[in-house]
């Protein structure tokens, strides 16, 4: 096929030309503005290398960055494990496979804001159904603070993450088992491989793949979620659910700072960027 | 062989049984909640059933802002999607179907762009919307919602235009078709449910949008539905009832959107990236 370079770049140019506008100069700007002591209101001025000395010195931003990594490596690890079980259930002969499928997907599907209120109120002290149900089954001995103790509200919002993304593990992982070929297992079987055998050593190794993208695309937005902790818990108490999206923000808006909260976004830069290339040279490798 | 099937089975539906608990309940006490009277929320026994249903919670609702929230969040969100479907589709068509110069480095920046989060990007995109004077009205989210639903928009329809083969674009070239008129009369028609999937997942990413919305709109008649639910918080105080019922309203579009297009739900949601 000849190139048709002058009619593709026409057809690109409005999407090219806004993601340019919209992400990448506006992007350049905050680059330039970490760069100064930028805030809500002043104008700004050059400080060099200022707001990120001044992270790096910071103990909140130190906890900051030890919550992330905690909140991101224990929820990704959950919803994969979770989604594994999904995928595997449901990749079964069962009745109503495609009722239970859409039911399932249900927490994924309803806006982030909604799952979080909902789980606010199953977390409440007054009033709240789950130490309702904890303390009825003689799980817990007196009603637990669920938000209000720090430990425990890492745990409490790490479940909300972990309950809104099992089903895109659960789906990602079901679309790679549903390519596996039967036959292969018919052999293995009458080979008489058991199930753990057979699935220690045939299906996982099918799906690792698609569950390694998967994971490293949720990897990508655990890190950076925003929604649930602030809403949740804004970040307290005491710091205990801090992570970056939620301190950038809490320094941009609240104490208006606004140069040293993107010097946090651009901290995080360089740990997204390689995740995003992986993605990136995953899918675009299986595409072509 | 015959215990060993059954004893399979029963792990299988328990395990199911159990999933689904854990995925359904909350929605379930969402619902419930919604239906209680004041009263019977504050109960430290919480009812599993509601006593008496009373539509008190959504009567509460529209005694605020909130229809308004519901307009704004529509209107944003239907005006953005048809906006990026457009200019996304000439995109898609282009990177699956031409070849060009730099094809691969420009998939791979929409890719970028697709997978860069809100977090990174929510201060330079409200300092571009106050830069232009927009902050505050639900044109300034019209101009920053595309930087999320046109990466993926384009991204999900280059798959779509890939699954086309190219035979039948170059049959109609051949019996002197120009291209405007094959992607318009051949390429649309065969990805019009792919387009429609698209539409509807850009909808629902713009109406459940929450991060730029707070930062970008403060004015109570520009608020979108995510903004008028958090606003239903004063300080600790916490009015379940119609906080579960504007929920309810909030998730039924899009539940109802996503049941529609559920079977393009997996090459959606893994971006092409699982095949």
């Amino acid at each position: 096929m000849r190139l048709d370079n002058k009619l593709a770049y026409l057809l690109m140019s409005p999407v090219l030309i806004y993601l340019l506008a919209v992400m990448l100069l506006p992007f350049g700007w905050a680059l330039y503005l970490s760069f100064t002591d930028k805030t809500v209101g002043m104008s700004a001025h050059f400080i060099g290398l200022g707001n990120y000395l001044d992270l790096l010195k910071d103990a909140t931003f130190w906890k900051a960055v030890k919550n992330t990594i905690v909140f991101t490596v224990v929820a990704v690890i959950l919803k994969s494990v979770f989604g594994m079980i999904m995928a595997l259930v449901l990749n079964e002969k069962i009745i109503f496979r495609n009722v239970f499928r859409v039911l399932l997907f249900l927490p994924w599907t309803i806006p982030t804001i909604v799952s979080v209120f909902t789980w606010q109120w199953i977390y409440s002290d007054v009033g709240g159904v789950l130490n309702f149900l904890l303390l009825k089954t003689h799980a817990i001995g007196r009603p637990l603070g669920w938000l209000a103790e720090p430990n425990l509200a890492m745990l409490s919002v790490i479940i909300v993450n972990v309950w809104r993304g099992i089903p895109f593990m659960g789906i990602a992982i079901l679309a790679g088992l549903q390519s596996v070929s039967k036959e292969m297992y018919e052999a293995a079987m009458l080979d008489g491989a058991g199930a753990v055998k057979r699935f220690f050593y045939m299906t996982l190794p099918s799906v690792k793949e698609v569950t390694i993208l998967a994971a490293v695309m949720t990897t990508i937005w655990t890190l950076n979620d925003f929604e649930i902790i602030w809403l949740l818990t804004r970040g307290g108490p005491n710091n205990g659910t801090q992570v970056l999206s939620t301190l950038s923000y809490t320094l941009g808006f609240l104490n208006m700072s606004l140069g040293k909260a993107i010097a946090i976004a651009i901290l995080t830069m360089p740990p997204l960027i390689i995740l995003i290339n992986y993605v990136t040279k995953r899918s675009l490798s299986s595409r072509d | 062989m015959e215990n060993k099937s059954v004893s399979k089975q029963v792990v299988i539906y328990v395990t199911l049984a159990i999933m689904l608990v854990c995925a359904l309940f909350p929605l379930y006490w969402m619902l419930n909640t919604s239906f209680k009277s004041q009263g019977e929320i504050y109960n430290m026994t919480p009812s599993f059933w509601p006593k008496k249903l009373t539509w008190d919670g959504y009567r509460k609702l529209f005694e605020k802002d909130f229809l308004l929230n519901v307009r704004n969040s529509f209107v944003v969100s239907l005006i953005v999607s048809l906006f990026s479907i457009v200019i996304s589709m000439l995109a898609a068509y282009a990177i699956s179907k031409l070849k060009f110069r730099g094809r691969n480095a420009i998939s791979k920046s929409i890719l970028y762009a697709y997978l860069m989060p809100r977090s990174v990007l929510f201060i330079p995109l409200y300092m571009l919307v106050s830069a232009i004077g927009l902050s505050n009205s639900i044109w300034g989210l019209m101009l920053i919602y595309p930087t999320i639903t046109i990466p993926y928009a384009t991204w999900m329809l280059i798959s779509y235009f890939k699954t086309i083969p190219d035979e039948i674009e170059e049959a109609a070239m051949i019996d002197g078709c120009s291209r405007g008129r094959t992607l318009w009369s051949i390429i649309l028609p065969l990805a019009a449910p792919g387009m429609a999937a698209t539409f509807i997942f850009s909808f629902t990413l713009c109406w459940s949008e929450y991060l730029y919305a707070l930062v970008v709109v403060t004015k109570g008649t520009e608020k979108t539905i995510t903004l008028g639910l958090s606003d239903m918080i004063v300080g600790d105080v916490f009015a379940w009832g119609p906080l579960m019922g504007g929920s309810i309203i909030a998730s039924i579009p899009v539940i109802i959107m996503y049941l529609f297009t559920s079977k393009y739900m997996v090459s959606g949601m893994t971006v092409g990236g699982v095949k």
